[in-house]
């Protein structure tokens, strides 16, 4: 009887248990599809795959993970040193340009800096005047390309991670090493770094699964990986197994880099006493502001400035030739329900995913979480495919709205919500709840009244991460949404692909107007956060 | 009370679909704005309202296999006679009207009439008239001549057109010539190859290359914004025992699960019409593949040169086989 084996493991594992345990169970079906197609390899497939396309597809993911993740330490960590540890004027304003890149997807990164380094475009012409003849244009058609576009792209994570770290951490220990004597980059050496490793390990993670999963950037740059790679081998050739023999790869080795990173971040933990009072911190010197500006400033005139004038540029391009029609709402509109959608329900199934690993800690609600992330190390294009297909199968008739859309970006980008919950799941103590029982609160009440309401920071950064990631996502989108429905990501694919700038520019900027509303809630819910806790 | 309503009306978004159940859904791998001015005429003659869908042919092809009987496809429109080929092989089409296919030359669509092709673009090559090998390049085996070692533009090679194109050779001329021709075309690119035509077209007007290959409408898209450029096209291998210039053809076929078969045919019998041919070749000066309807008046006319007498048919046929021989050399 389905009925009683139900109510049993409801016993075993609890509501929350069992809750959780279907969640994960949708959230690894592209894994399921991936495991089935690959098994259809025979061995003689996989030798092929082995040594024709493995060898020089590891060469390349690892060696661009390695560069962009230098790429991102070097920018982020720079950049959030520099705002938590001096005084300068125009703060506020240098934090929130490291963060606005996250606005702007990794495809219109390599999209405007490929326009940008024609001989006609705007650095095209600053390098000619400089270097004329005698240096060529650099070019993006490669590895360091790629490294730098996604590093743009990307460090913003590092930066948020590290500056929180860095506002948490207690100056006491830095002072104390001053006072011995130690020189400034001893104290950055022997002090910083080691306190910051938690979270420059976690930012860096961030990366390079972003990396290990971007489609946008090495699609336009045509530089061989393997989500790239996989594919090519799905669209040019048909070839799904082969494919999901890669995919297969892709994740072993994904699984085998998350492990270490949480090994190394396990390994260390610091603590903050509660009652660390911020110090004042000098204001720097005038000398000292203007190289913190020479650097924070080169950072954003890359990362934001430099792309934001490019689309403002062609924005009133497009508008003065009246090439913007009244479809181009539509997208807005379209992109954000998905967005909406996707946010909204990965924020809720995210919570039981990790309430049960918090309450738990056990093996099984390890698992549950190691398994929730499985969206996050696959490619998005296999992500899609996994969801069509089971969505074909098992709900033939809802196929054609935007459930399939939906439920992919919502598989892929769980995670982010799973983490963020957890991570303010872990500040609640199992003692304030025990209080709201002991009065007479039911589970649910207890729920209602006392745990969401104090895991609310939480529940928003988890809707704002998943919606800006979902409002950015092509490779799913570009399969699954219903026939003729366009979002922004969607034209500026196509535009950007016609060459058609002055069409793709307005679709690009009003993604990163879109995304600003959500960034302004997770910044101010960043700060709301410090202030209660320093 | 508001949560519930606000999922109930979340499930409602999610299992509804989007469109407008009378329509003509189109899978289209061509662009918009190639696309437009025929449908919009069609819309206008017949009433029948269309939906575009605009994707990457290829990705087109793989979204109706997958979908199968629940495709909401009721046509497939491709820039490349290979993956039409590919997708009458997979039995994802159904055959067009006798009446309607035989308007058209039959080298120019499938032998069983599942698609049928619209418009045709010549593959040739573009050289820059100031360049001191101008008039010297005849044929696309002499772009691997190590005399132009560096002079030489072509596209990186997961192009559907440098495939297609790459096809014709091999069928023409044998997989061991086409390999050595492509492993000295790789040698002669220096590892340097772009990412768009346009920019070949750019590249060689501006003196940095001598010689492209390209898709002959490119080279007029760019004299029309620039007539001054010094570029010319060369119809490429036209001497007696030359193979004549490469062909590749945008085609339309009607989904096998289409469920508004009627108007998918009368759709196809538009494109296949004169206006309907004339409408759709020009906009990017190609050639209608109907017989006696004149190209745009910018580009040489199409019995002004020899064309390699390959049906398009072997462009899906043989493209596993053309995507292996570039591979097993490694072209970029």
């Amino acid at each position: 009887m389905p009925g009683s084996t139900f109510a049993a493991l409801r016993r075993k594992v609890g509501t929350t248990g069992l809750l959780a345990g279907i969640i994960v169970l949708v959230t690894i079906i592209p894994l399921l599809f991936v495991g089935i197609s690959s098994a259809q390899l025979s061995l003689d497939d996989w030798a092929g795959l082995w040594s024709q396309r493995l060898p020089g597809l590891f060469w390349n993911t690892l060696s661009l993970s390695f560069l962009v993740a230098i790429g991102s330490f070097v920018l982020g960590v720079s950049a959030a040193w520099l705002v938590a540890r001096k005084d300068f004027v125009g703060k506020k304003i240098a934090i929130w340009l490291m963060v606005l890149p996250l606005t702007i997807p990794t495809y219109v990164f390599a999209h405007i800096y490929t326009t940008l380094l024609e001989e006609d475009g705007w650095l095209g012409q600053v390098w000619l005047s400089v270097f004329g003849d005698a240096l060529a244009i650099p070019d993006l058609y490669n590895i360091w390309g790629v490294a730098l576009i996604l590093s743009l792209a990307g460090f913003s994570y590092v930066f948020l991670l590290v500056r929180t770290a860095l506002r948490h951490s207690n100056r006491s220990l830095e002072e104390a090493a001053l006072m011995q004597g130690a020189k400034p980059w001893q104290v950055m050496w022997y002090v910083n770094l080691p306190m910051m490793r938690p979270a420059i390990a976690a930012g860096l993670a961030l990366v390079v699964l972003h990396t290990l999963s971007d489609f946008g950037a090495v699609s336009m740059l045509r530089f061989q990986t393997f989500t790239l790679s996989i594919y090519m081998q799905m669209n040019g050739r048909f070839d799904y197994q082969g494919a999901a023999g890669l995919s297969l790869v892709l994740v072993v080795l994904s699984l085998i880099f998350l492990v270490f990173e949480r090994f190394s971040r396990k390994r260390q933990r610091f603590y903050s006493s509660a009652l660390s009072t911020q110090p004042v911190i000098r204001r720097a010197s005038v000398t000292e502001q203007v190289f913190i500006w020479l650097w924070i400033g080169g950072i954003a005139l890359f990362a934001f400035l430099l792309p934001l004038g490019w689309m403002l540029h062609w924005s009133w391009q497009a508008i003065i030739s009246a090439a913007l029609q009244a479809p181009f709402l539509g997208y807005v509109w379209n992109s954000v329900i998905v967005a909406v959608a996707a946010a909204t329900i990965a924020m809720i199934v995210a919570f039981p995913v990790a309430f049960f690993h918090a309450r738990k800690q056990s093996r099984l609600s390890q698992w549950f979480l190691h398994f929730s992330s499985v969206g996050f190390v696959l490619p998005g294009p296999v992500v899609a495919l996994g969801v069509l297909t089971a969505v074909l199968f098992f709900l033939p008739n809802l196929y054609g709205g935007l459930l399939a859309l939906v439920l992919a970006l919502v598989v892929r980008f769980l995670p982010l919500a799973v983490q963020s919950q957890e991570a303010s799941l872990q500040h609640l103590t199992p003692s304030i709840e025990q209080a709201g029982r002991i009065l007479g609160a039911g589970p649910v009440e207890n729920l209602r009244r006392v745990i969401l309401p104090m895991m609310r920071g939480g529940m928003a950064t988890a809707w704002v991460l998943v919606f800006i990631d979902a409002l950015k996502e092509l490779p799913a989108t570009l399969l699954l949404r219903p026939t003729g429905f366009d979002t922004l990501p969607i034209r500026i694919w196509i535009e950007a692909s016609e060459e058609m700038l002055e069409l793709a520019a307005p679709a690009a900027l009003m993604l990163v107007i879109t995304t600003l509303p959500a960034l302004w809630i997770m910044m101010r819910d960043r700060d709301k956060d410090h202030k209660s806790t320093t | 009370m508001f949560f519930r309503t606000s999922l109930l009306l979340l499930a409602a978004l999610l299992a509804a679909p989007v469109w407008a159940q009378d329509s003509l859904v189109v899978y289209s791998g061509r662009s918009d704005k190639f696309v437009k001015p025929v449908v919009d005429a069609f819309t206008k003659q017949t009433g029948i309202k269309v939906i575009l869908h605009n994707a990457k042919s290829t990705a087109l092809l793989n979204k109706l296999r997958i979908e199968a009987d629940k495709t909401r496809a009721d046509i497939f429109l491709s820039n490349d006679a290979g993956n039409l080929q590919k997708g009458a092989d997979l039995g994802l089409f159904t055959k067009v009207s006798g009446a309607s296919a035989n308007v058209i030359d039959a080298q120019f669509r499938a032998t069983d009439n599942t698609w049928i092709g619209l418009s045709a673009r010549a593959r040739v090559l573009v050289e820059n008239t100031n360049s001191k090998n101008a008039g010297t390049v005849k044929s696309v085996f002499d772009l691997a001549d190590p005399r132009l070692k560096d002079r030489i533009a072509i596209t990186h090679s997961g192009n559907g057109s440098f495939v297609a194109g790459v096809t014709v050779y091999a069928d023409k001329v044998g997989d061991k010539k086409t390999a050595d021709w492509l492993n000295g075309l790789k040698s002669n690119s220096g590892g340097k190859v772009f990412n768009k035509h346009s920019k070949i077209v750019k590249a060689v007007a501006s003196g940095k290359k001598d010689v492209g290959l390209v898709n002959h409408y490119y080279i007029y898209r760019h004299l029309a914004k620039k007539p001054n450029a010094p570029i010319r096209i060369v119809f490429p291998d036209q001497g007696s025992g030359d193979i004549g210039v490469a062909w590749n053809v945008a085609g339309v076929a009607i989904s096998k699960y289409s469920k508004n078969t009627a108007s998918a045919q009368k759709f196809v019998d538009f494109l296949v019409s004169k206006q309907g041919q004339k409408i759709f070749a020009e906009v990017n000066r190609e050639y209608p593949t109907r017989n006696g309807v004149p190209s745009s008046k910018q580009v040489p006319a199409r019995d002004s040169y020899k064309v390699a007498d390959v049906p398009m048919a072997v462009l899906g046929k043989k493209r596993d086989a053309t995507l292996n021989l570039i591979d097993s050399v490694g072209m970029p």
